[in-house]
This record gives structure tokens, C-alpha cells and sequence, in this order.
């Protein structure tokens, strides 16, 4: 009985120092989010109408529509852009590795809405790409690569690209080389290899890269509002206006909450399937 | 001449200015076991990739059936390679394992599902086709990657020290089992291994490694007995080397004095030493060929282990160099240490290396 007791006991030691921590989570996250959640139901009735509203008004179900879409094409664009990217690092000589890691890591930590106008400059219609390739004679007029959601999706690629490269990169380089060689051995051509043996082992760090990449990009704000425009609008720029000109609590925090659902879901079936974070 | 099974000819392989591998060739004819055996570093891993093509040879050539592989990349040589770490796929459990190679080939269903089942008898794993590599111990993992490697029936089997992270009696157990799998299947085996003990026990002949060179290839009962190089007396089995003080050769014979005034005549005499550190003249004998002799080389002894079966004596020379004696314990029962002795053997059984 005495050894029952102190099993818990032992399991709680170390608690103390956690507890101002804690109580911060619970004041600024729980208390808060408990409130969205009841402001979604509550305001400026009791009911689920705020919900009903949201999915069936053709304007916000076209926003909840577009931004999954561009969350989509951003997790999707960054998979593959970061593959070979991560493959790369993970089979160079270190000391170039860090290079290119310290490149990477530093696009990461340059201002986001520095590097967010300069893709503007990049994209707009008399922009250096577009003129580019004009003078090149590749399109007689300028593309419309701006203030819609192809601005968004590339903004938003360029900004997540880090975030899946580094945990796929840590995934590979934890592959012994010798199961690739062993796979050629077997007669495993290059793609063979990749597909049956380098993206199963590595498929934990595409999760967890790819649904990071998912869930910030369902909640972005800075690229959408700058690169896109208020025909196309996002959800997070939906819920800002809502709550900011309309002053619409009750649709704002259900729109907020659905965001939030729809993350801790995709975070379950990651768990479920990879075992969670690592 | 009809070119062998296997050739490997003039096999050179550079990093910088370091020699990994100097001038090996090799003619390995069909359905042998062929050992390399040699410490770490004198080439005899940089020689299996070099087949396995993970490594591009400086120079030199690679025949099988008469035909260069060199140009081939690995995942079309159709080349067996059970590797020292274990290197199961670990997201595949020991079935898809075995029939991954077979897969990659495009193989159907029913082909595979026949092969697999055969290659997991072969290695009498039937019973765990469904567990995880990670659920297996070493020499399973080690019989899994047998299983893979020989599913599609390729012509060599390269084995890079495959049983060298495992302890010795499971080691003994599956060097056993590797011996059947090769009469059983037939297959042509390169194998690598510094454990002397484990060449002389699975191979057929023995190709001993030292510096990026062969200094002998020969079965085990040629190296032992008559090894042409002092490198190779001192790998294979156990020797002692003593030191001499004068040497005169006639043909292939070769009368000494040891240092200390003893002579011996007749002894077998060996000229080449590429290998080796010492230049100066020495004799080989091995522990075992050593008598307690009424007039022999005086020396004393130092310590006597008893070891079951056998014994161990140690002497020292007068001049001052420690040699060993393996013998029943009825012969030995009178030394005891601090005593004086006369050790002789038979001329023939030991070598003279110039």
C-alpha cells in the first residue's frame, strides 16, 4: 500500500518549478480559448447558427475553401521542393552542409514583412520577373502574379520551405547509408530506392514538416494581407476583419475555432500515424 | 586460356596518395568460397566494393564470365551482399525483407510469395516472416539479409564481415549455417573477415591480405603448412619467430646459428618477404612443434598456464626473446617456473624466412 502510494508521488516530483508556467498557460491560452469557444456558441445567441452561418454563406465558405487550398498547395509545392533539398544536405560534406544550412536558417530569421514586400517587388506587374520575361519574348503581357492566391502560394512556399527541410533533413540523415547501398545492391534503381526505401524512412519528418507547414498556413496572416487581395481573402484575414470592422465576436471566434479543430485533428492523425513530434 | 568465373585482374585502387589496393588479381572459378582475410586496412573490404561497385577502381579490371562489370552500376550487377551492419529495411518486417529485391524486378505476386518462402527455409526463419528487423536478434538479422541477398539467385554473394558484431558462440552457429547454405545453394562466396579462425573454418581457399597486396592464396592447409610469406606464417595459426645469428642456404634448405651458438640444419627455406617488418633472418615454428629435447635450444621457462586440453608453456631464449609451447599436460609436469630446459623440433616443421 505504502509502495502504491509513492508511485504517483515520485511521478509529481518536480512539479513545484513548473507550476508559474502553468498557471501562464492557463490564464492566457485555456481561459481564452475556453471563451472563444463559448462567445462561437453563445454570441449574439445561444446556437450553433454562427457555424451554420460560416459554411453556408457562399462568400466565407469560399474563403474557408481557399485557404485550405493554398494550405494544400503550400505543403504540397514545399514537400517537393524540399525533398531534394534536404536529400542534398544530407549527403554533402558537413562543413558545405552548414553553409547551406546557415543560408537556410537565415532566410528563416530575415524580417517577414521585409522579405514579404520584397516578393511584391518581385511579383507586381512591372516587377523584375515580369519584365524579364517579357524582354525575353516569352509573354507579350505582364502575368497577374500578385494580389491573388499565386502571390499567396509562392509567398507563403517561400516563407514554410525551412520548416520542411530541417525536420526532413534530420529524418534522412538518421537513415544508415548502408540500407541505401544495400537497396542498390538488391537492384534498386535510384527511383526505386527513393520510393521504397528513402520516403518510408523518411516519411516521420515529411509528417511533422508537412503538417507544420499545413497548420501555419492555415492560420497566416502577414503574406495573404499583403500578396493577396480582399476578393481572395484568407481565413485569418476573414476572422481580423470580423472581429476588427465588423465587430462580428460570435462568427470571428467560430471561424477561429474551426481553425483550431481542424489542427488538433490533423495533429491526432499524426500522432496516430508517426508517433507524434520528434 | 578460358577465363575464370570470376576475375579480378591488376586491381588498383588510390585515395590521394594513400594505396588502399595495389595490384590484386584473383581467378575464382565458379561455386568456390573464397576468403579474404587480412587486418584492417590492407584492402580486403576496398577489394569487395570494388565488386559490389561502391567504389570505382583506379585501375584494373573485374571480369564475371568473361565479361567487364566496372561499367555496370550496382543495382544492375544482380550481385549478392550480406553487409556488416545490419541492413534489413527497418519499415519492412523479414517477409518483404526477402522479397524486396524480388519486387524491384517486378516479379509476380505468386513468383515472390514462392521464393520468399523458400529463401526463409533456407535460412529456417518460416516462423518469424512477420516480425520487424527490430524485433530480431543479430544472427536473425544477419540470416534475414542472407535470405535477401540470395532471393535472386546471383551469381557471387559478397559477405563484408557479417557475423562480426555478434558474440563467438553465435558466431560459430551461423558460420555453421553459412557453410550448408553454400553447399546448398551452390553460390559463388567472397568473403571478408580478419578472424583467421573463421576463414580456416568456412573456406574453401583463404586469399591473405596485407598492405593493398595478396601475400598467398591457398587453402587453409597450404597456408598454415607451408606459408610463403612471414606475414601470412605470423596471421594464420600461432608462431613463434626467433631471431639467428648466421644463415647459410644451399637449394632450398638452410642451415642457422642462433644467437646464442645453437646451430640447425635442414630447415625450409622462404626468399620472398614483402610482407613483415623485421629484414634480419628468422625462424617460424609453431607452438605446437616444440619438444622438451635432451639437446635442443637451452632456455628457461618463465610461466606454464594450464588451459584444459592442452598447456602453455613460456620460455626465454638466452638472448633474451620470449617463445610459447602448446602441449599435453603430461609432458610438461616437471617445469615449473625459473627452470632450464632444451626445446627441439622437427627441421621440417618449422620455415626459415630470409
Amino acid at each position: 500500500m505504502a509502495a502504491n502510494a509513492s508511485v504517483p508521488r515520485r511521478q509529481w516530483r518536480g512539479f513545484g518549478p513548473a507550476v508559474p508556467a502553468l498557471v501562464l498557460l492557463a490564464l492566457f491560452f485555456v481561459i481564452p480559448v475556453v471563451s472563444l469557444l463559448l462567445r462561437s456558441i453563445l454570441e449574439p445567441e445561444p446556437g450553433l447558427q454562427n457555424y451554420a452561418e460560416l459554411f453556408a454563406t457562399s462568400t466565407y465558405a469560399r474563403v474557408l475553401y481557399n485557404t485550405f487550398l493554398v494550405a494544400f498547395v503550400v505543403t504540397a509545392v514545399s514537400l517537393l521542393l524540399g525533398y531534394p533539398v534536404a536529400w542534398l544536405l544530407a549527403i554533402m560534406p558537413q562543413r558545405y552542409a552548414n553553409l547551406v544550412l546557415a543560408i537556410i536558417l537565415v532566410s528563416m530569421w530575415t524580417n517577414l514583412l521585409a522579405r514579404t514586400y520584397a516578393w511584391m517587388v518581385l511579383l507586381q506587374r512591372t516587377g523584375v520577373i515580369n519584365t524579364t520575361l517579357m524582354k525575353l519574348g516569352l509573354i507579350s503581357e505582364p502575368l497577374a502574379l500578385v494580389k491573388n492566391l499565386t502571390g499567396v502560394t509562392i509567398g507563403m512556399t517561400y516563407i514554410m520551405l525551412p520548416f520542411i527541410i530541417l525536420p526532413l533533413y534530420a529524418s534522412i540523415r538518421a537513415i544508415d547509408p548502408t540500407t541505401l547501398q544495400a537497396a542498390a545492391l538488391c537492384g534498386a534503381g535510384r527511383w526505386q530506392a527513393f520510393r521504397r526505401v528513402l520516403l518510408p524512412l523518411s516519411a516521420p519528418g515529411a509528417a511533422a514538416g508537412g503538417l507544420m507547414v499545413f497548420v501555419m498556413s492555415l492560420g497566416y496572416f502577414v503574406t495573404p494581407a499583403l500578396l493577396g487581395s480582399a476578393s481572395q481573402m484568407m481565413l485569418a484575414e476573414m476572422i481580423a476583419q470580423l472581429v476588427q470592422s465588423l465587430l462580428n465576436w460570435g462568427l470571428g471566434s467560430a471561424a477561429a475555432f474551426i481553425l483550431l479543430t481542424v489542427t488538433l485533428a490533423l495533429y491526432a492523425v499524426q500522432i496516430r500515424f508517426f508517433g507524434g513530434m520528434r | 586460356m578460358t577465363p575464370a568465373f570470376l576475375s579480378i585482374r591488376g586491381l588498383r585502387q588510390t585515395y590521394g596518395s594513400f594505396v588502399a589496393v595495389d595490384d590484386v588479381s584473383l581467378e575464382i572459378p565458379e561455386g568456390e568460397f573464397l576468403t579474404f582475410l587480412g587486418p584492417s586496412g590492407s584492402g580486403k573490404s576496398t577489394t569487395l566494393y570494388a565488386l559490389a561497385g561502391f567504389n570505382e577502381p583506379t585501375s584494373g579490371d573485374i571480369l564475371l564470365k568473361g565479361a567487364s562489370i566496372l561499367a555496370t552500376p550496382s543495382h544492375r550487377r544482380n550481385i549478392g551482399m550480406v553487409f556488416q551492419r545490419y541492413t534489413l529495411f527497418p519499415h519492412l518486417n523479414v517477409r518483404e525483407n526477402v522479397a524486396f529485391p524480388l519486387r524491384v524486378r517486378g516479379q509476380a505476386e505468386p513468383e515472390i510469395a514462392a521464393r520468399v518462402s523458400q529463401m526463409l527455409a533456407l535460412v529456417q526463419l518460416e516462423a518469424f516472416a512477420d516480425r520487424m528487423p527490430g524485433n530480431l536478434s543479430g544472427g536473425q538479422q544477419q540470416r534475414v539479409a542472407l535470405a535477401r541477398a540470395l532471393a535472386y539467385d546471383p551469381p557471387v554473394l559478397l559477405m563484408d564481415e557479417p557475423l562480426s558484431a555478434l558474440d563467438k558462440k553465435l558466431r560459430e552457429e551461423i558460420q555453421i549455417e553459412i557453410r550448408r547454405i553454400h553447399r546448398e545453394t551452390g553460390v559463388t562466396i567472397l568473403y571478408v573477415t580478419h578472424d583467421q579462425e573463421e576463414a580456416l573454418r568456412l573456406s574453401d581457399r583463404i586469399a591473405v591480405f596485407n598492405r593493398g597486396r595478396i601475400e598467398q592464396v591457398g587453402s587453409g592447409r597450404d597456408l598454415y603448412h607451408n606459408p610463403a610469406t612471414r606475414f601470412v606464417a605470423g596471421f594464420i595459426g600461432d608462431s613463434n619467430f626467433l631471431d639467428t645469428a648466421e644463415v647459410a642456404v644451399s637449394g632450398d634448405r638452410g642451415r642457422v646459428v642462433f644467437p646464442d651458438g645453437t646451430a640447425m640444419a635442414d630447415l625450409p627455406v622462404h626468399r620472398s618477404a614483402p610482407g613483415g617488418g623485421a629484414t634480419a633472418a628468422q625462424v617460424m615454428v609453431r607452438p605446437q612443434s616444440l619438444r622438451l629435447a635432451a639437446t635442443g635450444l637451452p632456455v628457461r621457462v618463465l610461466d606454464v598456464t594450464f588451459l584444459g586440453d592442452t598447456s602453455t608453456v613460456q620460455f626465454r631464449t638466452d638472448w633474451g626473446q620470449e617463445i610459447w609451447m602448446r602441449a599435453g599436460a603430461e609432458e610438461i609436469a616437471g617445469l615449473s617456473p625459473g627452470a632450464s630446459a632444451q626445446l627441439g623440433w622437427a627441421p621440417g616443421e618449422s620455415h626459415l624466412f630470409l
